[in-house]
């Protein structure tokens, strides 16, 4: 701020400050900072917030807080941002608030699209976003479920929880579907419960459950409804919709808590291996790794 | 909500209208994907080049080939190819000239807001309410012939009532229309690709068969008749009347800011768009004078090419053209709704229309004042049943801004602002602009004199709301 501000530049400030701070966007390093970036959508405009359960799974994360307003097709998006735009920053900014309380860096972006999942991508892509949080409503977080699928996504996804769940008393079930292959359920979870506990999660609070199923949406989504919250990967390596996978963006979509989406990596970072795919049938099978 | 800080310390000293309000300028960055405005909010860009095109092509073909093909046949024979031929190269000369304005301003508006910014602000005032009132005459137009083709059904399956239930039809649907717009959530773009699609598929069909029919590859051999039976007069004529089927190319700048990769996909969808409705309105007057003589095409109206249809393909051939021709008409009618709206909100967010035309309800999240502005005029419209009076007014008001286009671009290539950096260069410049707003001016000379008088009436209305509302606005070089 220069040393006579107008009127002009305070108001200019004080809104950048407010939805636009640029320090975590190009920020990588994990380490210094907490884990994330982590894409937060919320419906701004539909009163749609962040209630303490999503808070506390967030307290150590960078979180990208992204408010939007969906417009139907007749009406221009620069129409709608003329007229709430000014509501909408306001309401994101306690938003923002609430999950800087829990203790959570946060950065915010505004957007008004006809198109949610759009949007939503292109956010989650431009910034690099590890995982996306469907900010469902939950009003504590004392248990989360962790559904493994498979030795590739495994270090991510248990990476990620251990990272966000480190210290806090809150407790971690590493689940698995399986079908035949037992000793490959065994390693997966033996491995997430060593990447949790490397990450500082107290080994008093992880557990493991396995499961056999056949329909493993349906039996994720009602094992879900036992806890506060659940943690998976991303399945479907769809271009599309690369923000929800298929099998967790039904699991969202069920289940009445938040959902934290566990991003694939970027695609051009293994280029030469085969795309992997995770869907109904072959959810508690491990990718080939083990054959 | 009008008061924004983003105005800058020059907002003290900036011009205003009658009612205090300045128009809203922004500065904003244009990406590929999004607009990001200064402050950081951003407008996420969702019309790819197949919407554009979808935009384009289902605004225009309704007219073309549902409502004209027996009128102009009636007064130019088979010329009446060489009519929308016509039609085809002046809407050409416009569309490149308003490609490179667009990927220069990639902003929702479209003419307008080029004209606005590139001749000031009596012009575009002017502009800007011909074409929110152009696009309420050419709307009122679409739904006049899908009354026509509302009363057809009725007709070919029995119901008779004992008056011309055209008019009504069409007033009724206009209202559902407008209410649904203001109503619908849904996702209505989506439909429009899907409509637009299947008209392009069962006409491309009915073209190829009734083609192949009338060159003798099959069934019967066509009548010969003497190409330009009336004289040339009428095709020029008719080409002006005909000049209604080709206002969608434009609608496509009015999404400007809503397409993705602006500068790849809105000269595409523009020149495509002509091109391909261009093609389709030929080959249309190629088979329907193939088939009857082109005086009985006259008499034949509005639906002539369900006659066409039946002719070549019996009973089933007329409904499929039927219901193609309501889709069509509706997909029209609907489309230049909402590019009205968005005209609408263009010209309030510049200050040249209350601050209250833009507004948006959070129930149904749509522009209701917008839409109603546009909405209500159309209805009364329609209730007239004045196919021709309507279709040339329409035209009237977009040629006036097509050739305003023209001369704006020529005007911002002269003397270019420092922001102006098209990524589309009109080619043969100056010529082609020139030849442009030549044309575009001819063709108003080839209206009826009541078209004529109405358009300008109307413009005088857009004058005098200037000189009123306006005041001191400047919008010249200001994006």
């Amino acid at each position: 701020m220069s040393d006579q501000p107008t009127d002009t530049d305070q108001s200019n400030d004080a809104r950048e400050d407010q939805s636009t701070g640029h320090e975590t966007a190009t920020d990588t390093d994990t380490d210094t900072s907490g884990p994330g970036p982590i894409l937060v959508p919320v419906r701004v405009l539909e009163g749609q917030s962040v209630e303490p359960g999503v808070a506390t799974l967030l307290s150590r994360a960078r979180v990208l807080l992204l408010g939007y307003h969906e417009v139907p097709d007749q009406t221009p998006p620069g129409q709608a941002r003329f007229q709430f735009e000014d509501r909408a920053t306001e309401r994101l900014a306690d938003v923002a608030g609430e999950l800087e309380v829990a203790g959570a860096t946060v950065e915010t972006r505004l957007v008004f699209t006809h198109n949610r999942e759009q949007s939503l991508n292109r956010v989650a892509e431009e910034t690099g976003c590890v995982g996306t949080v469907i900010p469902n409503p939950a009003m504590r977080l004392e248990d989360v479920l962790v559904p493994l699928r498979s030795e590739r996504s495994l270090e991510r996804v248990a990476g990620l929880t251990g990272d966000l769940l480190a210290g806090l008393d809150v407790g971690v079930t590493l689940y698995r579907l399986e079908r035949e292959d037992e000793e490959t359920s065994g390693r997966v979870l033996e491995r997430a419960r060593e990447l949790l506990e490397a990450r500082g999660v107290d080994p008093d609070l992880i557990e493991t459950r396995v499961d056999t199923s056949l329909t493993p949406v349906r039996t994720i989504v009602n094992t879900a409804s036992e806890y506060d919250a659940v943690v998976m990967g991303e399945s479907d390596p769809s271009v599309t919709t690369f923000v929800f996978g298929e099998t967790a963006a039904e699991v969202a979509e069920r289940f009445h808590g938040p959902v934290l989406v566990v991003r694939r990596q970027s695609h051009d970072e293994r280029p030469d291996e085969p795309t992997y795919a995770v869907d109904r049938e072959t959810l508690s099978e491990t990718d080939g790794l083990g054959s | 909500m009008g008061d924004r800080s983003t105005d800058g310390e020059t907002a003290s000293t900036e011009p205003t209208n009658v009612e205090g309000d300045r128009p809203i300028i922004e500065e904003t960055t244009a990406t590929e994907a999004a607009t990001v405005h200064e402050e950081g909010t951003e407008l996420e860009r969702t019309i790819g080049l197949v919407g554009g095109l979808s935009i384009g092509v289902g605004t225009m073909i309704g007219a073309g080939i549902f409502v004209f093909p027996g009128l102009a046949a009636g007064e130019a024979g088979p010329a009446a190819m060489g009519s929308f031929a016509i039609g085809a190269v002046i809407a050409l000369l416009v569309a490149l000239p308003a490609s490179e304005l667009a990927t220069a301003m990639p902003r929702s508006g479209g003419g307008y807001y080029f004209i606005s910014r590139g001749l000031g602000t009596v012009y575009g005032t002017i502009v800007g309410l011909g074409l929110w009132l152009g696009l309420v005459f050419a709307s009122a137009f679409y739904l006049v012939g899908f009354g026509h083709y509302a009363a057809a059904v009725l007709l070919e399956v029995g119901i008779s009532v004992p008056f011309n239930p055209a008019a009504p039809l069409g007033v009724l649907f206009g209202v559902g229309l407008a209410v649904l717009s203001v109503t619908g959530t849904e996702r209505t773009a989506a439909i429009q690709n899907v409509v637009v699609a299947l008209l392009l598929g069962i006409l491309t069909l009915f073209l190829v068969y009734g083609g192949l029919d009338s060159v003798g590859v099959f069934g019967t051999e066509s009548t010969p008749e003497r190409f330009a039976p009336f004289g040339w007069l009428p095709v020029l004529q008719t080409a002006a009347l005909v000049f209604t089927s080709y206002l969608g190319f434009a609608q496509v700048a009015t999404v400007a800011g809503e397409i993705k990769q602006p500068s790849r996909n809105l000269p595409l969808a523009m020149v495509g768009s002509v091109v391909l409705v261009g093609a389709f309105y030929v080959a249309t007057i190629f088979v329907a004078t193939s088939a009857f003589p082109s005086a009985e095409l006259g008499t034949f109206g509005e639906t002539a090419i369900v006659e066409v249809a039946r002719a070549y393909a019996g009973p089933l051939g007329a409904v499929a053209i039927l219901l193609a021709g309501l889709l069509a008409t509706i997909s029209s009618a609907n489309a230049s709704i909402l590019s009205s709206s968005r005209a609408v909100y263009a010209l309030s967010k510049d200050a040249l229309l209350p601050r209250e035309a833009s507004a948006v309800n959070l129930r149904w999240g749509t522009p209701h004042v917008a839409l109603g502005l546009a909405g209500v005029p159309i209805v009364v419209l329609t209730a007239t049943d004045a196919v021709v009076l309507l279709a040339e007014v329409a035209s009237f008001l977009h040629l006036v801004m097509y050739g305003l286009i023209c001369v704006a671009l020529i005007a911002l290539r002269r003397n270019p602002p420092d922001w102006y950096d098209p990524d589309f260069r009109t080619p043969a410049y100056p010529a082609l602009p020139a030849a442009g707003a030549l044309a575009s001016f001819g063709l108003i000379a080839f209206m009826d004199l009541a078209s004529i008088v109405v358009g300008v009436g109307v413009i005088a209305v857009t004058f005098a709301w200037y000189l009123y509302y306006t005041d001191d606005v400047e919008l010249k070089g200001k994006l």
